[in-house]
């Protein structure tokens, strides 16, 4: 649904599944509706490619009942993922499925942290405590966006994230007390990843006219309320935390620059569906 | 060997099948706690299972996916299995009780006859 | 999802065995099971019931949880959300009953350790039928719809068993079990109904798996060590043939509806005796692989030696010097 920008103009935006509800906003243009899509595909993106990470620890976790949890948790990421796809279907883009199973790593605007490899679990718990604080954050700014169905969204799946979040920290405080070599390894996660998790705030194309809208708060925002959340908790575990001033942030994976991981995955992730995408599996 | 796996996630592991790693030492997999879920506020809470954890905090975590991901729960208890306290089967008689202790059965008080015999002397007065 | 447990026991050894414990004990003990009551943990047993048990619950345990490793091969991959969302939700099912079951096993007294470690040692059987691998996706179409289908027979059926703890653990896995066979189904009924494709590969994988299939429910009454004294005591809920003809009688005409056909053209119900009749498999190669000689034996116990072994720092770092360890209860 890309047309060129025009005046601004009233716009109704028609949701496809309750033909009788129009959401009416005064001075929607279309470049709101540009940066609302682009706000739904970045947050859908990550979320269906770190469920996808973390469901590759499904049996191969360190106890059973983790192993559990944590398989639990990506399901809820990979169903998230899903109902904001749904949503972009509802504004008129392809169905989930097309979506989600037939782009190549150019067209994916997840951020590059989530696509790395799992690593061990050191990397992974670390990579959820950063990625589940920011998608607390960003649903809860959400809840109150003028776009009803993505704040609905947003409320909807307010219970699970906080589950999500739990269990981070539970773990992180209990592995930062675990002795040296646990206590090691996490902080040398936590030195590695904290960039990576900053290119979660990467800037879209539209801050200015989704804040504006009041469709969402925006990515500077959303990145400072992060940081006022995870570096005290983070150092009251007993964890140094880099500064973000003296840290690279790992940009472009918003605007279709990646690392070298996120193709074999996604090969991987569609090898069966591309087998014939038009089939019903 | 190197494992050549079917799994994309074991091929990559690039796993030697002939390798001892992985014996666990005694008590490694933690302690256990017994569960009880509550359904609905009103409800009692149930005994469910156990989870092996290592601190309260990562039983209600574990107990919460593994009890609860499906149906409905408004609240959970986990309490050390060291803690729980239990009688044995062989006392079981215990919890028998006789037949003659009508004094308990409410259908044991009748009291009809006697109001009426007292309204039919009441009567004649 | 259930493997058969693989019960080896000669009947005369029993008796023996049997010599040693109490007349009365055992006669009370033996009584409680044929009025329908269930056994718990704390009660008296004779030791033989108690061996047995273990066994059997702790082999259905570690079938879940390397069970969960011919799925998992396509979780990466499933094709569409609606398919990777339930096979990530089956596949961690799995896992759950793996921990029902060995806490059901700990109550009789054998550590979740020492059972891990007999399983990663070779020591431990579990179901042959997850020693094969699933090349395709159409493997674990028919593996989820099929392999659970065998399980729930030898669930349903040993529900009802007397041991309380397993019981319990039994009845809460067959009301999961029942997403996992509608999502089987599902699956092979897309495949089967699908493009040419899609339909040969199903075929292929029908074809593949049904041997193994098979052997699921064990060598034939009159080969196997026929153990009254297991039925008896409730431990064993019905033979080896007997579930066989169960399971043959509910799926192949499913399976012939949907157009498939199965590698053995002597596969028939015989319409006067009711009674499936098939080529008999080959027991030898069941042998072999149960023993360690099929295709995926040593890459299933690598990759829960690795998940052991990467996870040890983690357990290490959590260990809990002030745990007081006590048997769990039910």
């Amino acid at each position: 649904m890309r047309t060129k920008p025009g005046p601004a103009r009233c716009k109704e935006i028609r949701i496809i599944s309750q033909p009788q509800q129009t959401v009416k906003i005064m001075e929607f243009t279309e470049k709101h509706v540009e940066g609302l899509k682009e706000l739904l595909y970045k947050m859908a993106d990550d979320l269906l490619i770190i469920g996808h990470r973390n469901s590759e620890w499904t049996g191969l976790g360190p106890m059973l009942e983790e192993d559990i949890a944590f398989s639990s948790m990506a399901q809820d990421k990979v169903g998230q993922s899903l109902a904001l796809f749904e949503l972009l279907h509802e504004l008129g883009e392809s169905d989930p499925d097309t979506v989600a199973f037939t782009r190549n790593d150019n067209q994916f605007h997840c951020s590059q942290l989530v696509e790395l490899p799992i690593g061990e679990y050191d990397f992974s718990m670390v990579r959820h405590f950063f990625f589940d604080h920011a998608e607390a954050i960003r649903f809860e700014m959400l809840a109150d966006s003028v776009f009803e169905p993505l704040s609905m969204v947003a409320r909807k799946f307010k219970g699970e994230i906080k589950y999500h979040t739990m269990h981070a920290d539970i773990f992180m405080k209990k592995l930062a007390a675990g002795g040296e070599e646990s206590f090691t390894r996490m902080q040398n996660a936590i030195n590695e990843t904290f960039g990576l998790a900053l290119g979660m705030f990467e800037p879209g194309n539209f801050e200015a006219e989704l804040i504006e809208a009041g469709i969402f708060g925006g990515e500077a925002e959303l990145q400072q309320r992060w940081l006022d959340k995870v570096v005290p908790l983070l150092e009251s575990f007993g964890y140094l935390v880099p500064k973000v001033e003296s840290t690279e942030p790992a940009l472009g994976g918003r605007h279709g620059v990646h690392t070298s991981h996120l193709q074999p995955l996604l090969d991987e992730m569609t090898e069966v569906f591309s087998i014939d995408p038009g089939a019903d599996w | 060997m190197i494992v050549k796996s079917l799994d994309p996630r074991i091929e990559r592991a690039a796993l030697d099948d002939e390798s001892k790693i992985g014996e666990l030492n005694v008590h490694e997999h933690f302690e256990t706690y017994e569960v009880f879920q509550q359904v609905k506020r009103g409800t009692h809470h149930q005994h469910v299972g156990n989870v092996h954890a290592p601190n309260a905090e990562m039983a209600m975590l574990f107990a919460k996916e593994q009890y609860c991901r499906r149906g409905a729960a408004v609240n959970l208890w986990v309490v050390a299995t060291s803690n729980v306290f239990v009688t044995e089967y062989v006392d079981a008689d215990i919890f028998e009780t006789t037949e003659d202790k009508l004094y308990r059965d409410p259908n044991s008080y009748k009291v009809m006859d006697r109001i009426n015999a007292y309204k039919a002397r009441a009567s004649k007065v | 999802m259930y493997g058969n447990a693989y019960i080896e026991n000669d009947g005369n050894k029993v008796n023996s065995i049997l010599a040693d414990e109490d007349p009365i004990k055992l006669a009370e003990f033996e009584a409680r099971i044929a009025a329908g009551d269930k056994i718990e943990p704390k009660d008296w047993m004779p030791k033989e019931y108690r061996k047995q048990l273990v066994r059997m619950i702790e082999q259905h345990a570690h079938s879940e949880i390397i069970g969960s490793l011919p799925e998992g091969t396509w979780i990466t991959r499933a094709p569409g959300f609606r398919r990777k969302l339930a096979l990530m939700a089956k596949v961690q099912d799995e896992v759950g009953h793996a921990q029902l079951l060995y806490s059901a096993a700990e109550t009789l007294g054998k550590s979740r350790e020492d059972m891990t470690n007999d399983l990663i040692n070779g020591k431990s059987k579990y179901s042959n039928v997850f020693n094969y691998p699933a090349p395709t996706w159409a493997d674990s179409a028919v593996i989820a719809w099929l392999i659970d289908a065998g399980a729930i027979v030898n669930q349903l059926a040993n529900s009802k068993g007397s041991y309380g703890p397993y019981c319990r653990a039994l009845d809460r896995i067959c009301a999961e079990e029942s997403f996992h066979l509608k999502y089987g189904h599902d699956n092979v009924v897309f495949l089967a109904t699908g493009t040419p494709v899609q339909r040969a590969m199903v075929q292929e994988a029908l074809n593949r798996w049904w041997e193994p299939i098979m052997h699921f429910f064990g060598p034939p009454d009159k080969a196997s060590q026929h153990s009254e004294i297991l039925m008896r005591w409730k431990v064993k809920m019905g033979s080896n043939d007997s579930m066989r003809q169960t399971f043959l009688n509910m799926y192949v005409p499913k399976i012939w509806d949907l157009g498939l056909t199965l590698p053995d053209t002597e596969l028939r119900k015989n319409e006067e005796t009711g009674q499936w009749e098939y080529t008999e498999p080959n027991w030898e190669i069941f042998k072999q692989v149960i023993n360690g000689n099929g295709p995926c034996n040593k890459e299933r116990l690598a990759v829960r030696r690795m998940a052991e072994e990467n996870g040890r720092w983690v357990r290490k770092a959590l260990m809990n010097k002030d745990a007081v360890y006590a048997t769990p209860l039910a």
